[in-house]
C-alpha cells in the first residue's frame, strides 16, 4: 500500500523529482569530489613545478661546486683567511707591526694595545698604538709597508715629533687591526651559490702572490764550514 | 490520396507525449550525471598519476640534496672565500685619510720649510707646527697649502692658528689643516 503511494506520487510528480534528484547528486559530486580533487590538482602542480625548479637548481650547484678543484679552494681559502682572520690574533700581529717597523728602519719604543671592538665597515678592528724612532724619510715607506701589510691593517691618527738637527722622527700611530666573524649560513643546502668574479680572481691572485714574497724564506746557502776532514 | 484518422483516444495522446518527455529528461540527466561521473574520475586519474610525478621529483630532489651535502666543505670554502674577498675588497689598497693626508703635506711642503711636529686624527684633520727661514718660504708654504692645483682638491681649509717670528729672525707657524 505504502509501496504504491510512493509510485503514486512519483509518477504524478516526475517531472519535478528525476530532475531534483540528478541536480542533487551532480552537486554533490562537484561539492565533494570535483572540486577539492581539481583545486588539489592545481596545488600539486605548483608544489612539482617548485619541486623539479629546486631539483634543477641544486644539480646546476651540485655541477658548480664539482668543477673547483679542492685543494686550491683551500688554499685561496687559507691565504685570505691570514689577510683577514676571524680572531684578533694580537700576538702574531704585534710580531707582524715589530717586523715591518724593523724593515722599514724604525724601532718600536713602546706598543699598547686601545679599542678592542671596534666596527670598521663590515668588519670589525682593534687599535694598536706604536710608538716608534726612525728617519723622516723612511716614514712614507712605513706607512706604504703598513697599508699593504699582509694582514690586513689601517693607519689611524699619526703623531709625529721631529728633531731638526738629526733628520729623525719620533712617531705615534694608531694601526687599527681588521678581523672578520665568519658567516653564519655555510651549511644550509639551498644557500646560493656565490661566483667568483674576475676581480675576485685577480684579488686573490694578488694576495697569494703577495703571501708568497712575504713567507718565502731567504735561500740559506749551503757552503762547506770548516775542514771537510776533521780528523786530518 | 491517404488519409489519417487517429483513433486514440486524447487521454492515452497525452500520455504518450507525456511519456517521451520524460524520456527526453531522464536522457538529458542520465547524461549529465555520466559527465559528472567521468569528471570525478578524471581528476583521480590526474592526481594518481601527479603524485607519482611529485614522488619522483621529491627522490630527485633528496639526490640532489645528498650531492650538495656530500660537497659542503667546497660550498662552506667558497662561500668563506666570497666573504672574505668581498671585505679585502674593501679596504686592501685604500689608504687611510690620515696616511693620504700625510702624502699630500709631504708632497706640498716646500724643503726649506722645517716641520716641527705633525698631528692627524682618524677624522682627516691636521695640525701641523713648522719653522720657516724667511718670509718668501712662509709665502711659499702658504700658496702650495692654499692655492696648489696637486693637492687633489683634499683640503678643505688652512685656519692659522698661531704665527710668530723669533728672536733668530725665524716664523714659527702652527695651522690646522682639514680635509674634504
Amino acid at each position: 500500500m505504502k509501496k504504491e503511494n510512493i509510485i503514486k506520487f512519483y509518477l504524478k510528480y516526475r517531472f519535478y523529482l528525476f530532475p531534483a534528484a540528478v541536480f542533487l547528486s551532480s552537486l554533490f559530486l562537484i561539492i565533494f569530489a570535483i572540486y577539492p580533487q581539481t583545486v588539489k590538482l592545481i596545488n600539486n602542480q605548483k608544489v612539482a613545478g617548485d619541486l623539479t625548479n629546486k631539483s634543477k637548481l641544486l644539480e646546476a650547484k651540485v655541477f658548480a661546486l664539482e668543477s673547483y678543484d679542492k685543494e686550491d679552494l683551500s688554499q685561496k681559502v687559507g691565504v685570505a683567511l691570514a689577510v683577514l682572520p676571524a680572531d684578533k690574533d694580537f700576538l702574531d700581529v704585534l710580531g707582524l707591526l715589530q717586523e715591518q717597523a724593523v724593515q722599514s728602519g724604525f724601532s718600536i719604543t713602546s706598543v699598547a694595545l686601545g679599542n678592542t671592538s671596534n666596527k670598521a665597515g663590515s668588519a670589525s678592528s682593534y687599535t694598536v698604538k706604536l710608538e716608534m724612532k726612525g728617519s723622516k724619510v723612511l716614514f712614507q715607506g712605513l706607512l706604504d709597508k703598513l697599508e699593504n701589510s699582509s694582514r690586513l691593517t689601517k693607519v689611524g691618527s699619526i703623531d709625529i715629533i721631529s728633531r731638526q738637527t738629526t733628520q729623525s722622527i719620533d712617531t705615534s700611530l694608531e694601526v687599527d687591526v681588521l678581523y672578520s666573524q665568519l658567516p653564519k649560513d655555510f651549511e644550509k643546502v639551498d644557500s646560493p651559490l656565490p661566483e667568483l668574479s674576475k676581480e675576485d680572481e685577480d684579488l686573490i691572485a694578488s694576495l697569494i702572490k703577495n703571501s708568497t714574497t712575504i713567507s718565502k724564506p731567504e735561500e740559506i746557502q749551503q757552503t762547506p764550514r770548516g775542514k771537510s776532514n776533521p780528523f786530518e | 490520396m491517404k488519409i489519417s484518422i487517429n483513433l486514440l483516444p486524447p487521454e492515452t495522446i497525452a500520455e504518450e507525449r507525456q511519456k517521451s518527455r520524460f524520456y527526453k529528461i531522464q536522457f538529458i540527466g542520465i547524461a549529465v550525471i555520466l559527465i559528472m561521473v567521468f569528471l570525478a574520475s578524471l581528476t583521480l586519474a590526474l592526481q594518481v598519476l601527479q603524485s607519482r610525478n611529485i614522488s619522483v621529483a621529491r627522490a630527485q630532489l633528496s639526490e640532489e640534496e645528498q650531492k650538495v651535502v656530500n660537497l659542503k666543505s667546497t660550498q662552506a670554502s667558497l662561500l668563506l672565500l666570497k666573504n672574505r674577498l668581498t671585505v679585502i675588497n674593501q679596504y686592501l689598497g685604500v689608504s687611510s685619510k690620515s696616511s693620504a693626508l700625510y702624502r699630500l703635506i709631504d708632497k706640498l711642503v716646500p724643503p726649506s720649510v722645517v716641520v716641527n711636529s705633525i698631528n692627524i686624527d682618524k677624522g682627516g684633520d691636521m695640525t701641523l707646527s713648522a719653522l720657516v727661514a724667511d718670509s718668501v718660504s712662509l709665502d711659499d708654504l702658504l700658496d702650495s697649502l692654499v692655492s696648489k692645483d696637486d693637492k687633489e682638491n683634499k683640503i678643505s681649509q688652512v685656519s692659522i692658528q698661531s704665527l710668530g717670528r723669533g728672536r733668530d729672525g725665524q716664523y714659527r707657524i702652527s695651522f690646522k689643516i682639514g680635509l674634504k
